[in-house]
């Protein structure tokens, strides 16, 4: 029997050694390149899987001699491995990959993607793209987003706003705030009916995002510049950083933010106001897909009361790795994606395009997401999200915080807690 | 050896209050064992039933209901979905390939070594099981690197192939230490009744030590088929095309950068659960035996 399965064995190492070498055979020469090689990470129903989808169909009809090898990656696998897979011969001609300093900042200060900015500039896309989405797509010698050469292309966007359930909001005589303290006033009266008012979510970046929300409330754009891009001193004791823990802490005392959420996940968060439990949160667009597919009652979105800025970017990149053997291919499939048919169709199906006029999206709430959406980008007003300025902040973000939620800190503590790792990432940038 | 333990203990419970109990008709105590051994089967069973429970929801039911509540209807898209995917069949031949492969040369090379190592008495034995056992104590993420720049120097990368060569390292790191001390202790006597019959080395490797260690070998085997079947980390950034990926990792791909499908997510954990469970048992009756036959050696 042992002989038996040691003769498996080697005949199944056979048979991976015969799938290596069937590996190796790729084109190398760009001009004649008749495979492109694309990833994403994208779930095939999502908005972006549905419209890539359609672009993939385009670049086969218009380039009919190339056939386009997609694989659908795990994020988690990208996230972690991007630098090793681009390094090697095995990578892909383009693919989606996570915008910021720590991600596509990192590989561009390592040479491993290719500069965009002349496709960027010919192409149109750079004409696309306002200058808060821009943002992302440069990067600095150092990794920096904000200057330098184009070395990704987003494609979507994504903002952070307030979902409502209109159900809750009707029934307790609730009308939609357009101010802070409208905004303050309608929790007041969801606590007196004994309606926890906003679902929050202490484990992960909820509580980070509100947070940073209400510093925007009090910021302008120099301090979003020295947060995010480093250029002056941030003062963590001061406005609006200051104001912003404050208010947080009021927001608990005054039981608008359940001290039980400090150890939810994001997901029970969604789950709560899904399942009608909360009538508010504050999150991201990347919910919206799911909570138009999933949620029975009637529900729908406004931008953060009274705020210029909001917490949100381009969304996630498409980039060229500089090992790519079909770099005029990636362009065109790029140029296609940013084309008013593939745009359209991402708002269509519940996303958010950076270039697409409202008035041909269809479905009403999806038309005003996407409104609301460029009133932010026509004013310059994506902020960016709070964890991004130094690498491991996520962490750090969400600990303080959840010091503010269970109440176990006070808002100066907390500031404390922010500032010391900040500083020290920020020389550690500095430095390199 | 417990015949001669059992007086000793009996004089340790004399000082206690005299006419408490028989220590030969716990009729009672027995009961409350098996109800504790019941209880705490049940609470391992507690996620597996949430699993179970979640798998055949739909996302709306699950995002209104939450996790908790009883299906509203019997949804198998999620199944569909992960099995569609993932490409599921695929998946399962690889994480076959891989952990049978690995299984199977872990165990002969952990046999090897400690044949060496335990009956052979190599010069500076106990070193060599010291840097063994080092070898397994390393956190994968350390060698992650190393072990990608080597794979790619000799065109391994991207091949399952590198990864059941480094596994039956890791494996057999483990193997080699419990073997070479397992095999310490091998009667003398019967090596030598062999050498006296005229076997050479390889004849006493197969004929004498072999045959005894079977019991443990198969556990062995069990070990490292579930072990590396399990893994996540090196498949990960070993294997990147989806054609050559593993179960645990196509799992992964479930799970968005801020987005989860819960009930997919459980859908897939249970149709990649099958096999480890089926595989056990299939091996559990070798698993009790080779557990019991070291002890009553």
């Amino acid at each position: 029997m042992f002989r038996k399965r040691k003769l498996a064995a080697a005949v199944a190492l056979g048979l991976s050694a015969a799938t290596l070498t069937a590996c190796g055979d790729d084109s190398s020469s760009a001009e004649e390149a008749t495979t492109l090689r694309l990833w994403h990470y994208e779930s095939a129903n999502s908005a972006m899987g549905v419209a890539w989808d359609r672009a993939i169909e385009i670049f086969e009809e218009e380039h009919p001699d190339v056939t386009v090898t997609f694989e659908r990656k795990a994020f988690e696998q990208i996230q972690q491995n991007a630098a090793m897979i681009i390094n090697s011969e095995e990578g892909p001609d383009v693919m989606e990959y996570n915008k910021g300093n720590a991600t596509a900042g990192l590989l561009s200060s390592q040479g491993l993607l290719t500069d965009l900015t002349a496709e960027a500039e010919e192409r149109g896309w750079a004409d696309q793209l306002s200058d808060s989405l821009e943002t992302t797509a440069r990067y600095d010698e150092r990794g920096v987003m904000g200057s330098g050469n184009w070395y990704g292309v987003p494609n979507y966007g994504e903002y952070v706003m307030v979902y409502y359930n209109q159900e809750l909001f009707e029934k307790h005589g609730v009308e939609v705030p357009t101010t802070l303290d409208e905004m303050t006033a309608a929790m007041d009266t969801f606590v007196d009916k004994g309606v926890a008012p906003l679902g929050m979510s202490g484990a992960e970046y909820p509580a980070g995002q509100l947070f940073y929300q209400l510093a925007l409330a009090e910021a302008d754009r120099s301090f979003i510049d020295s947060y995010q891009l480093y250029d002056g001193e941030v003062d963590f004791q001061a406005d609006p950083l200051a104001s912003a823990a404050e208010t947080f802490d009021e927001w608990v005392k005054k039981g608008y933010i359940s001290r039980d959420s400090a150890g939810l996940k994001a997901e029970d968060m969604g789950v709560q106001f899904m399942s009608g439990k909360v009538p508010m949160i504050v999150s991201g667009s990347w919910w919206y897909g799911r909570f138009k597919d999933e949620i029975p009652f009637e529900w729908d979105s406004f931008l953060f009361p009274g705020n210029t800025f909001h917490a949100g970017s381009s969304g996630n990149l498409w980039v060229v790795p500089e090992t790519s053997q079909a770099k005029d291919l990636a362009y065109d499939f790029i140029d296609i994606t940013m084309r008013p048919e593939i745009q359209e169709l991402i708002g269509n199906n519940g996303g958010v395009p950076i270039d697409a006029d409202p008035s041909k999206i269809e479905d009403p709430k999806d038309s005003r997401l996407i409104e609301n959406f460029n009133a932010v980008t026509e004013q310059d007003g994506l902020a960016f999200y709070p964890d991004w300025p130094v690498p491991g902040y996520y962490d750090v973000l969400v600990s303080a915080l959840q010091g503010l939620i269970n109440q176990s800190r006070s808002p100066e503590e907390v500031l404390d807690s922010l500032e010391g790792p900040y500083q020290e990432g920020v020389e550690e940038i500095d430095a390199r | 050896m417990a015949t001669t333990l059992m007086p000793s203990a009996v004089t340790e419970t004399q000082p206690g209050p005299p006419h408490t109990k028989d220590r030969y008709r716990r009729g009672a105590a027995r009961w409350v064992v098996l109800g504790l051994v019941a209880v705490v089967c049940l609470a391992m069973l507690v996620p597996f039933g949430f699993m179970v429970l979640n798998a055949f929801k739909s996302p709306g039911d699950y995002s209104t209901n939450g996790p908790l509540s009883w299906p509203s209807g019997f949804y198998t898209e999620g199944l569909e979905t992960y099995w569609r995917e993932a490409d599921y069949p695929v998946k399962l031949w690889n994480s076959t390939l891989i952990a049978g492969s690995v299984a199977v040369l872990a165990v002969l090379v952990s046999l090897l070594n400690a044949f060496a190592l335990g009956i052979g008495r190599v010069r500076g034995r106990v070193w060599i099981v010291g840097l063994f056992l080092l070898a397994n104590m390393m956190p994968q993420e350390a060698l992650v690197y190393p072990l990608y720049h080597f794979a790619k120097e000799v065109g391994l990368y991207n091949t399952r192939l590198s990864v059941i060569i480094i596994f039956t390292v890791i494996q057999s790191a483990f193997g080699t230490y419990l073997l070479a001390s397992v095999l310490s202790t091998f009667p003398r006597a019967l090596l030598e009744a062999a050498a006296v019959d005229g076997a050479g080395k390889w004849r006493i490797l197969w004929r004498i030590v072999f045959p005894n260690l079977r019991p443990t070998l198969a556990v062995l085997l069990i070990f490292f088929f579930i072990w590396t079947w399990n893994e996540f980390l090196i498949p990960l950034v070993m294997l990147i095309d989806n054609s050559t990926q593993t179960i645990p990792v196509a799992l992964a791909s479930l799970q968005g950068d801020r987005l989860m499908d819960a009930p997919t997510t459980n859908a897939g954990s249970l149709i990649s659960l099958l096999p480890a469970i089926v595989f056990f048992l299939i091996f559990q009756r070798t698993l009790t035996r080779g557990i019991t036959a070291g002890a009553v050696k």
